[in-house]
């Protein structure tokens, strides 16, 4: 789950004319959605805090599929995710006043049958058992200016009903996938996936400038290529994960099997990385290539 | 959008307590029957014959190996349904649902509906099949005791007043529009329906409100849509919104209205409970509408 590629396109998208009436007829007197700094205060509140350094944590869980042609979708795991964040207000002289965020996130497959995390897996198409490589992306960060990165003032993309308010973000991505070789461009090999991102509320909790956070409940759903530890070598067909979840009051809320797992495997990830965590941003196929040697090429002589 | 299907993943159940007992205390989501209530809250109402309309929009997007995802539409979509008490010897009381629903797609320029659409692969226009699906309706209903003869499940995941439901029903069936040997050369239905709903507990469970406040993640995954005339084109269609249950069907978007009211006044109202006729599918709608393209001999020298 990468927040921080929502964030990054909320300054491309579409205007909302309607959402901004609708949130103009609420007459509070707080954030406003129709300037880009109340955007980005709107913004902040959703992905973290308005306090500094306040750590906020998600949590979401569902399922994954695969769908290859010809056969019908099989669920493969259950998920069970957690990012943990924070904020920190920076300022630049031509980008105006901003924040960073600063996060860590998990993704455990779970046996769908026993709702255990799984540490091997019998991959049924090549019948092989596999290593499980559980998502650990440290850091996940991002930062956030009044400014778009196109450029643009921030805008206000989601919509709003009577009190509700929701944002659809979509993206997809499609770049050099740092596991391939280097002539993806002739042979293939691309990284190939989408984040696609509901994030819904209430529009008086959101505009309201003395609640520090947000509360959220959020939909995210993923396509993308076979994970590299299943050893599908190119196979035809990709994995989905549909999932929901919310932000929660604290991180003592996290399911039992979550706070397990970092406790035995993942202590780090009890709070966020520093405010200023300067480290380039991890992947789960950046992660990949630390964890797993590469296999010996097929080249004959 | 099959908020059937939805319902038949998430319920697998009915509800069985009477509503004149349910009055007067809290729904216990712990118990088949408060659980199907839940269910009937969120799915319409519990009073017989109120309707109820959803609504959401998004945007659909190409996936095709090796290319970058296309934006292709926006998507805006509504469904309108009333639920009746059923009575079962054996199964108790449960609710029916019967609906109707449209999914519009909109140049993502304009936002208006389209009639006609260049499809860039193939370089063709095509004429563009709103998808209209009159009914969307169950056949018998969900009861306290579920067909497989075990008691009706609530599956909602629960955190602190959050509740929310991750359905998802993968769908893999003969294809209407295919022949009579998919099995042998394909041609398969081949797509899943994804729902996330979100609420609050004390809404939920609040008997003296007749239906409950819900917010919807809703994402799909297709084949081509049959009037793109992709043929056996490698690829596939997502789709990803989000939207909410009205507390009126005036609350809609002024795109489906004028389209409603210039098209489809039908879908004012849901279809009556006496309405008995087979679901409507994209697919079987595209039959009634389109005529096929009979197969030619194949010429011989």
């Amino acid at each position: 789950m990468r927040k921080t590629l929502l964030l990054a396109t909320l300054g491309t998208a579409l205007l909302s004319v309607s959402a901004i009436a609708a949130a103009a007829k609420t007459g509070v007197p707080g954030i406003d959605l129709g300037k880009p700094e109340g955007v980005l205060m709107a913004s902040r509140k959703i992905q973290c805090s308005l306090q500094d350094g306040e750590a906020v944590t998600y949590y979401w869980r569902g399922n994954v599929f695969s769908r290859v042609q010809g056969e019908r979708d099989r669920l493969l795991f259950k998920v069970e995710g957690m990012n943990i964040r924070r904020c920190t207000t920076v300022t630049d002289p031509e980008k105006g006043t901003g924040f960073k965020l600063v996060s860590r996130e998990i993704l455990l497959y779970l046996d769908p049958g026993t709702g255990e995390v799984v540490r091997t897996w019998k991959n049924p198409w090549t019948g092989e058992e596999v290593e499980v490589l559980h998502i650990a992306n440290d850091p996940v960060n991002s930062t956030w200016w009044p400014v778009g990165r196109d450029g643009k003032p921030l805008s206000w993309t989601g919509s709003t009903e009577g009190n509700r308010w929701w944002q659809t973000v979509t993206v997809p991505l499609f770049y050099t996938n740092p596991l391939a070789g280097d002539y993806q461009k002739y042979v293939g090999g691309f990284y190939h996936a989408t984040e696609m991102f509901n994030f819904m509320g209430d529009l008086d909790d959101l505009l309201d400038p003395t609640r520090p956070t947000a509360e959220i409940r959020v939909g995210w759903v993923r396509i993308a290529d076979w994970l590299p530890w299943m050893q599908m070598s190119g196979r035809e067909g990709e994995v989905y994960y549909h999932t929901a979840g919310v932000k929660l009051a604290s991180w003592d809320e996290l399911p039992e099997v979550m706070k397990k797992e970092i406790d035995a495997n993942f202590p780090e990830y009890r709070d966020a990385p520093p405010g200023d965590d300067p480290r380039p941003n991890e992947t789960s196929w950046t992660y990949f290539k630390k964890k797993v040697q590469p296999a010996q090429g097929g080249r004959s002589h | 959008m099959n908020r059937l299907l939805f319902g038949a993943a998430v319920a697998a159940g009915t509800m069985s307590a009477s509503l004149a007992a349910a009055t007067t205390d809290r729904i216990d989501l712990s118990t088949p029957e408060g659980g199907l209530l839940a269910s009937r809250k969120i799915s319409c109402s519990l009073e017989d014959g109120i309707p109820v309309t959803y609504w959401w929009h998004g945007e659909m997007y190409s996936r095709i190996p090796g290319e970058k995802d296309r934006m292709l539409f926006r998507i805006e979509g509504m469904n309108i349904r009333q639920c009746e008490t059923v009575v079962d010897p054996e199964r108790g009381t449960g609710f029916r649902l019967v609906s109707r629903e449209i999914l519009l797609y909109l140049d993502p320029e304009t936002g208006r509906p389209l009639e006609r659409w260049k499809n860039p692969w193939s370089g063709e226009e095509v004429d563009v099949i709103q998808t209209e699906n009159d009914p969307v309706s169950m056949k018998t209903g969900f009861f306290p005791v579920r067909r497989d003869g075990k008691p009706y499940e609530f599956d909602a995941t629960i955190i602190g007043n959050d509740w929310f439901t991750t359905g998802a029903t993968p769908l893999f069936y003969l294809n209407p529009l295919a022949g009579d040997y998919q099995p042998y050369v394909g041609g398969w239905y081949h797509a899943v329906e994804m729902f996330s709903d979100f609420g609050q507990v004390d809404d939920l469970t609040d008997p003296s409100r007749h239906t409950a406040h819900v917010v919807l993640s809703w994402t799909r995954i297709s084949k081509w849509l049959p009037w793109m005339k992709m043929g056996d084109r490698v690829g596939l269609l997502y789709v990803t919104s989000a939207g909410r249950k009205l507390d009126s069907w005036d609350q809609m978007g002024g795109t489906m209205r004028e389209y409603i009211d210039s098209h489809a006044p039908l879908y004012r109202q849901p279809p009556p409970f006496s309405d008995r006729r087979e679901n409507e599918t994209s697919w079987t709608y595209f039959r009634k509408k389109v005529e096929p393209v009979p197969p030619r001999p194949r010429e011989r020298p």
